[in-house]
């Protein structure tokens, strides 16, 4: 094991999208659909 | 079960058992056994993460779940995605770029020995002890049902695993894992189908959703504040569900092994992240799923005569005892109210098609009004089987959509899913043995042996690791059996016991960069560790009113005060002056 203290962080390429931030925005993103989706499902069915 | 159940039960587990030894070739060394020379894809990642997590109790107790509380429980997994972002961000550069074996070697690295052998202690002792219960519960179901031997039941639910898990270590659990959640998805996908196409002719798949919701089984989005507040007894509801299960999953996926040792297996840091992210975008739906097929089971019952107690061994034991009257006075009531419901719910469903408005509302209300009375007879059949004088178990949920199998799915499907049990249960079971046999290596032996050991010799020895840890979970299911069900409930709040410390650990290791002394942060868990067990106690013992998620976040925060509050005071020991 390497020595943490002065680890650089290189990131890899995120793929499909151009920054790692796109695929975390889009997993917020589609998990406040769904929330959102279920919200209505709840409604609509009660 | 009949001869082509048992034939679609034996190919199938011998044939994983096969699969499993088939992909077991890998390099004699500790790269090669427990992170697959670092070689998986993204997909490979993806799988083994779900199958890691998704236990037996998963497919059999969800769909149970939906049908006596609704679809409520969903929530519990609305924390998830959010912790994939954080562990892909924080966890997985480091663990990535320090190139460990376990996620507890970074602990050493950042703090100091005894910080790193306390949290792996905390990790073997939650896991192992939650592995043991992971055999017996799927065991004791089955065994029940079946009425097979709880013993052998055990033995082939913990030991035929450990042929291919201590033969192929990571790789051998990821590919069999991958095989596995194929099969069980289909299994479900074909049990989903046959409810729908056993309901009543003209009774669709919206009709069914229709009759499910209106009787309550549809609530996905619960909150639980009401005029007095929020209610944080709750379990499932979803702000416990974003906030304690954020913490949950993020404890879960950073700081245990049994995930963490998952995701080390990727060939790049970016095949991990897209593994965890994938999964953070399909499990939420995946259980969504699951629990509609147990709110559809509820509507198929409405339809057909349901039992008032699922568990049979249970049903038994009341009949044998001085409440036996009163219980099939309950049982034929029970019956009465099930023909009168399902008259209402056929000419619910008509009023539907008609599209009837008033008509509609008033079916709806007398069939809530019949459900209504349903529940209380449930409830009070409940109440008598764990009352003294039966001394049984009143929690049927995992026996309602296996009863349903049984008592409905045609010859051959009843096999599928009865291994799909054993399958879900290998998938999560293997994993930990292996994440178990990595640490006790590489945290304990590796760390405490003199001078180097051979490449060979450390496989050897994590071979004999794995089936050690293998038989440690045997022989705790067979206890537990010894000592009841009592212990399955104390074991599904252990891991909110260690986790909120473990995670706590991680956050002050990643996100407080003063915070450098070790034994701070040591005694800060253990002392956190004090208190999570304290409020444990006082919820257990009804002195407050708490769902054991919230332990996550107060494991956490106790963590982090305690380290900071240790840091300025030790600080002062070394230095008195300042």
């Amino acid at each position: 094991m390497q020595n943490n203290r002065h680890i650089k962080q290189e990131e890899e390429p995120a793929p499909l999208f151009k920054k790692w931030g796109y695929w975390y925005a889009l997993v917020i993103g589609f998990l406040a659909v769904l929330i959102i989706f279920f919200y209505f499902f709840t409604k609509y069915f009660s | 079960m009949s001869l082509p159940d048992w034939i679609v039960l034996v190919v199938t587990l011998l044939g994983i058992v096969a699969y499993g030894l088939n992909k077991s070739r890998t390099t004699r060394n500790l790269d090669g056994y427990f992170l697959s020379n670092r070689s998986m894809s993204w997909g490979l990642v993806l799988l083994s993460i779900i199958g890691t997590q998704a236990s037996a109790v998963t497919f059999i107790s969800a769909p149970g779940q939906a049908y006596t509380d609704g679809m409520r429980f969903v929530q519990y997994y609305f924390g998830l995605p959010l912790a994939m972002i954080v562990v892909c961000v924080v966890f997985v550069p480091i663990f990535s770029k320090l190139k460990v074996y376990t996620a507890y070697e970074y602990l050493e690295n950042r703090f100091d020995g005894k910080t790193r052998m306390l949290v792996s202690f905390l990790f073997l002792l939650n896991r192992g002890l939650s592995t043991g219960i992971s055999v017996f519960a799927p065991s004791l179901i089955l065994s029940s049902l079946l009425e097979w031997n709880i013993y052998w039941t055990n033995i082939f639910m913990g030991g035929l695993l450990l042929i291919y898990t201590m033969s192929g270590g990571a790789k051998a659990v990821a590919h069999t894992q991958k095989l596995q959640l194929i099969i069980i998805f289909a299994g479900m996908f074909l049990s989903a189908y046959m409810i729908i196409h056993m309901l009543p002719a003209g009774v669709g798949f919206t009709d069914a959703l229709h009759v499910s919701g209106k009787l309550n089984r549809l609530n996905v989005i619960t909150t639980e504040v009401t005029k007095n507040g929020f209610n944080w007894s709750d379990q499932y509801n979803i702000f416990s569900g974003i906030i304690g299960g954020f913490f949950l999953s993020l404890s879960y996926f950073g700081a245990d092994q049994s995930q963490v040792g998952r995701y080390l297996t990727a060939k790049s840091v970016a095949e991990s992240r897209v593994g965890l992210l994938m999964n953070g975008l399909v499990k939420v739906p995946m259980q969504f799923a699951i629990l509609l097929i147990g709110a559809l089971l509820f509507t198929f019952y409405q339809f057909h005569k349901a039992p008032v107690f699922f568990n049979e061994t249970q049903v038994a034991k009341i009949e044998r005892s001085p409440l036996s009257d009163s219980f099939h006075i309950a049982q034929r009531e029970y019956e009465d109210l099930s023909v009168k419901k399902n008259e209402k719910v056929v000419s619910f469903v008509d009023a539907l098609h008609e599209g009837s408005e008033v008509n509609m509302a008033a079916k709806e209300n007398e069939l809530r009004q019949l459900q209504q009375q349903s529940d209380s007879i449930r409830k009070k059949v409940k109440t008598w089987i764990g009352s003294k004088q039966v001394g049984g178990d009143n929690n049927d949920t995992n026996y309602i959509f296996l009863r349903f199998v049984l008592d409905y799915l045609p010859a051959g499907l009843v096999g599928l899913l009865i291994a799909i049990i054993f399958l879900a249960s290998w998938g999560s079971i293997a994993a930990a043995i292996n994440s178990l046999a990595s640490c006790t290596m590489i945290d304990f032996h590796r760390k405490y042996s003199k001078g180097i050991i051979e490449p060979e010799k450390e496989y050897t020895l994590s071979k004999k690791y794995t089936l050690l840890w293998g038989v440690f979970c045997i022989v705790v299911a067979m206890f537990t059996y010894n000592i009841g069900n009592s212990l399955i409930e104390a074991v599904n709040v252990l891991g909110s016991l260690f986790y909120g410390v473990i995670l706590g650990v991680f956050i002050v290791a990643f996100l407080f960069k003063k915070i450098k002394n070790g034994s701070a942060v040591f005694w800060g868990a253990v002392f956190a560790e004090l208190i999570v067990l304290f409020v444990f106690f006082l919820a257990k013992t009804n002195v407050i009113k708490l769902g054991f998620l919230w332990l996550n976040p107060i494991g956490v925060t106790c963590v982090i005060l305690f380290s900071i509050l240790f840091q300025g005071l030790f600080a002062k020991k070394i230095n008195p002056t300042q």
